[in-house]
């Protein structure tokens, strides 16, 4: 290493051009782990270990305009002296144009203290690998009709230091835990198979013995199954299907969209247009106990703390960063944070018996949801058809589903059980505590 | 940027060289391989990266500039039964040293299970005996004659104008005359600027150097990608697009009819109805079929899904059964140096991949017949199946799974109006909208952002978006689909002679590997017809 954080400020604050600046340091350590079966018996195909760090500077600039800055975001690297780096990233600023906006000058108070790591894990992440390595091979070792097809298991531990031109300095911690299973089952010259996936922040929130139980149970069902009907139907979603779509929704509830003229929503509006079902109530946390978007700090050294955005369908009010707070003329606060939503009054045998036929997706293929309409669509990989006209419950697979939250959730029934989930697919976090399952009407659905 | 070298290609390009201080890296990482080698049985490599990226955007308020770096070496053992790495971003010769030392520990202290599976080493002679046809001449050229174990060979992309090398306040300038280009060529499309509420362009240039070293090579290369990326937007309503490739500047340029098509797309979803699901016959474009096919039996050909028995594909080829008509023939091919009639190399391309193994065409689907698939090492050794180019990893960070690298159908012999005489009642798609697979089960999701209504050979002007008022779905049993396959274009749609060049049009995408890690990735193939697809 040629230079340390703390000559990096020094040579930061000597810039006369620099109006402000915020460094990130990460540290991480992961590692990682690919299970199958070799001659019947568990075996790893790669076994990896990762050690990085990166620091990024964000800095802005004066361009010698009235109410405007320049901005880059830079990584800056050991192996170069700091100097040239930052020379050249501060002229590269200088050629770009914003609205100008400054740090906020109070320093926080009250940090509040989060758990977003998994203290197991930041003490001996060898050790953590170890031990669920350990419940794979039980599970893995569990007879079943279904067979195992592999798995894998990433550990992480990410350390983090945030450190500001206004003096703010915060160190956190994350730990992040991915494990899947692949199950599948073959019967009369056909096979199909189920992988089930789960995040986590901490071991303790996922049973890895559950999971690998389930993808073997779903798996045995995946062969009898039939396309569904072509029509509109009653759809059961569950919290990994909900936890994405609500995640979706913060677009248009954020400040930046609203600078941007981008789709958003204003306090006053209703969330869901005409909406008489379970009305939502939505709250951004980033207090939630190893949620994937917990923290105590957002990047901008504002205080993060639990913040309604929805009451009871109506917008209340949006995630105000500090930059577009001030562009905006509004008051900064909540920006980061997991998506909390509000239960409702029934269970999921209530939710299943509350239509003549409702469709239960076990599995999305592949959900895609445009985030500025609030529309999804997804072949239905594998799902229960409980129809109550004759008490047959059918496995559906294939066909798609169509739908859109402004226009499905009108009358959605939630459960009133709620579930955490966090999830860091391609990197970027999204965290979720709400109903367990939501009950939709009207679902577009081709077979 | 770092300091780049540079050469002339025969084609009066220049080629990218590697930037100094990696020369000078390289032998460092040569003397690694005695330590990780501490037992005569194991196969040892290393491999170093280094991807430099600045993103340039434009908005209608404000002009932005990230400049990002990440670098790191992963030394691999392989002892015969699993493939160890340990990643770093220490690369200085007594880190590196430690590192290797911690991994032959962590190798020593593991324990085996399963089959035995010795690898060893091609020299370049059995590199260059490949079986499985020949090298492409682009990648060939750069091999010095009499190439040996400690010979550093080079390969870097052919490029026209340096994108290295052109100042930030002239990319910034352009990406904002990109904008006003925009709202000048609105009306053409029969909207105002009114109508657009959001215009961005993004410009981003990486370059993308890696060293492979192991006791047989010593492979080095270095990729410039370019690109530039539009999104408009008009309400919720949203068109976006990416051009681009490996090569110059020059592959990033966009023609003013390229921002009409963009234009006219918005509009069209603006004013789109709600399709009723059902089945019809459907034409699709370049990138759709290009999504097809990659989903198709692009993921099942994955050697490592394979090997771990979650692809019906296999099964499949094993017994020799078809699974489309004689018109699904679907290639992978990381060696597309030039992209359709473009200039630059197709989004997915490189020389080598992260395991060093040298680009080639791979036939993966011939007329309906499953070939074998694509490899990375452990899953070759596993299957007891040739190796291909396909040992991918997002980055340095991650590890390497079979990857597709430039995935699309052949060629056919109609043009466009042929395709869309031969409709009487349909559609046309062209603008993907994602896509998902299922190799165990077989079934498929393409996605897509809206269609133009066809009747009777014509466009009726009606264009129709999914139930919802989102995405349309295509899904159904993959050999369902492939079955259904009518008819398919030459490269050259609009054209009535013969193709004069030799790959479909790839478009540059990215792809999702069991939902958590993405590389780059090209879809392509001609226009292809397809009868009673399940749209919803």
């Amino acid at each position: 290493m040629h230079w340390t954080l703390d000559q990096l400020k020094q040579e930061l604050r000597s810039r006369k051009d620099v109006k402000g600046w915020i460094v990130t340091q990460e540290d991480l350590h992961r590692r990682e782990r690919y299970f199958l079966l070799d001659q019947a018996k568990l075996a790893t195909d790669q076994d990896r270990e990762v050690h990085a760090q990166s620091v990024e500077v964000r800095l802005f600039v004066n361009i010698g305009k009235p109410g405007r800055q320049g901005e880059i975001s830079k990584k800056i690297v050991h192996e170069k002296p700091i100097g040239p780096q930052l020379d050249s990233a501060i002229a590269a600023a200088k050629e770009t144009d914003h609205e100008a906006w400054d740090l906020p000058t109070e320093f926080p108070k009250d940090v509040p203290d989060v758990k977003a790591a998994d203290p197991k894990m930041v003490e001996d992440l060898n050790g953590a690998m170890e031990s669920v390595t350990r419940e794979i091979a039980d599970a893995v070792a569990t007879p079943r009709k279904t067979t195992f097809n592999s798995s894998e298991l990433f550990m992480s531990v990410h350390e983090r230091e945030l450190h500001l031109s206004n003096g703010l300095v915060n160190r956190s911690k994350q730990t992040r835990m991915y494990v899947e299973a692949a199950y599948s089952f073959a019967k009369d010259g056909r096979s199909d198979e189920y992988l089930h996936t789960a995040w986590t922040v901490s071991p303790k929130d996922v049973s890895v013995t559950k999971l690998f139980a389930e993808a073997s149970e779903r798996a045995a069902i995946s062969l009898d199954t039939k396309k569904p009907n072509t029509g509109k139907f009653p759809v059961l979603l569950d919290a990994d299907v909900l936890a994405k779509l609500f995640n979706s929704t913060t677009f248009l509830l954020s400040s930046k969209s609203e600078y941007l003229d981008l789709p958003h929503k204003k306090p006053g509006d209703d969330f869901i247009p005409g909406a008489s079902g379970d009305l939502i109530t939505l709250t951004l946390d980033p207090s939630l106990e190893f949620g994937a978007v917990t923290t105590g700090i957002g990047d901008q050294g504002i205080v993060q703390k639990p913040l309604t955005l929805v009451e009871k369908n109506k917008v209340v009010t949006t995630a105000i960063d500090a930059q577009h707070g001030q562009y905006l003329k509004k008051k900064a606060g909540t920006y980061r944070g997991n998506v909390v939503l509000g239960g409702g009054q029934m269970d999921h045998n209530q939710l299943v018996q509350a239509a003549p036929k409702v469709l239960e997706i076990l599995q999305f293929s592949g959900l895609f949801i445009q985030e500025t309409s609030g529309t999804f669509s997804s072949e239905i990989r594998l799902a229960r058809l409980h129809d109550h006209t004759n008490g047959t419950v059918s496995i559906i697979k294939g066909g798609s589903l169509s739908g859109s939250i402004s226009e499905n959730f009108k009358n959605a029934k939630f459960s009133k059980n709620r579930v955490k989930r966090s999830e860091f697919d391609y990197g970027v976090a999204t965290g979720y505590y709400g109903p367990e399952f939501a009950l939709l009407n009207d679902v577009s659905v081709v077979g | 940027m770092p300091t780049m070298n540079s050469e002339k290609t025969n084609r009066s390009q220049k080629r990218a060289g590697l930037s100094s201080d990696l020369e000078t890296l390289r032998p460092k990482l040569l003397d690694v391989l005695g330590t990780l080698e501490a037992n005569p049985e194991w196969y040892a490599s290393v491999f170093f990266e280094r991807k430099a990226n600045q993103t340039f955007m434009a908005n209608l308020k404000q002009t932005q500039l990230s400049d990002s770096v990440s670098a790191g070496a992963v030394l691999r053992i392989y002892d015969g039964y699993t493939l160890f790495e340990q990643a770093t971003d220490q690369t200085d010769p007594a880190s590196l040293l430690k590192e290797a030392k911690d991994l032959v520990a962590r190798v020593k202290k593991s324990t085996p299970s399963g089959e035995k599976r010795i690898y060893k080493a091609p020299t370049w002679a059995e590199r260059l005996a490949t079986k499985t046809g020949k090298l492409d001449p682009e990648l060939l050229e750069q091999i010095p004659a009499g190439a040996s174990a400690k010979t550093p060979v080079h390969f870097g992309i052919a490029f026209r104008e340096d994108p290295t090398a052109i100042p930030t306040d002239v990319r910034i300038g352009k990406l904002k005359e990109t904008l006003e280009r925009v709202k000048r060529l609105a009306p053409k499309a029969s909207l105002t600027e009114k109508d657009l509420s959001y215009i961005a362009a993004r410009q981003a240039i990486a370059v993308e150097e890696s060293i492979f070293v192991d006791r047989e090579s010593n492979l080095s290369q270095t990729l410039y990608r370019v690109s530039l990326t539009l999104i408009l937007m008009s309400g919720a309503e949203r068109a976006a697009a990416r051009f681009g490739g490996l090569g110059g500047a020059e592959a990033a340029e966009v023609k003013d009819e390229k921002i009409v098509e963009m234009l006219e797309d918005l509009r069209c979803l603006k004013e789109a109805e709600r399709l009723k699901p059902g089945k019809y016959t459907l034409l699709l474009g370049p990138t759709l079929s290009g999504v097809l096919a990659h989903e198709a039996f692009g993921h099942s050909q994955e050697a490592d899904t394979c090997a771990r028995g979650r692809s019906k594909a296999w099964e499949l080829h094993k017994e020799g059964s078809k699974v489309g008509n004689d018109l699904a023939t679907i290639l992978n091919s990381p060696a597309v140096y030039k992209n359709a009639t473009e200039e630059a190399a197709a989004w997915g391309s490189y020389f080598f991949d992260e395991e060093g193994w040298l680009a080639q065409e791979q036939v993966i689907l011939d007329k309906g017949v499953l070939k074998p698939p694509m490899t990375n090492l452990t899953s070759a050794l596993r299957l007891g199946i040739p190796r291909s180019s396909n040992g991918k990893r997002e980055s340095w960070q991650n590890g390497v799974y079979t990857r597709q690298t430039n995935t699309y159908f052949s060629a056919g012999d109609k043009t466009f109006d042929e395709l869309l005489g031969m409709i009487d009642y349909g559609f046309v798609a062209m603008n993907a909208a994602g896509g998902m697979e299922d190799p165990k089960g077989m079934g498929i999701q393409v996605g897509v952002q809206y269609l133009k209504e066809v009747k009777d050979g014509k466009y009726t002007g009606k264009v129709f978006k999914g139930p919802a008022g989102g995405d349309i779905q295509i899904t159904g049993y993959v050999p369902d689909v492939l079955n259904s396959i009518v008819a398919k274009s030459k490269i050259e749609a609009d054209k009535s002679g013969a193709d004069t060049v030799k790959h479909p049009f790839n478009d540059c995408g990215g792809c999702g590997k069991y939902h958590k890690e993405i590389v780059y990735a090209g879809c392509g193939g001609p226009h292809m017809l397809l009868k009673d697809q399940i749209l919803g």
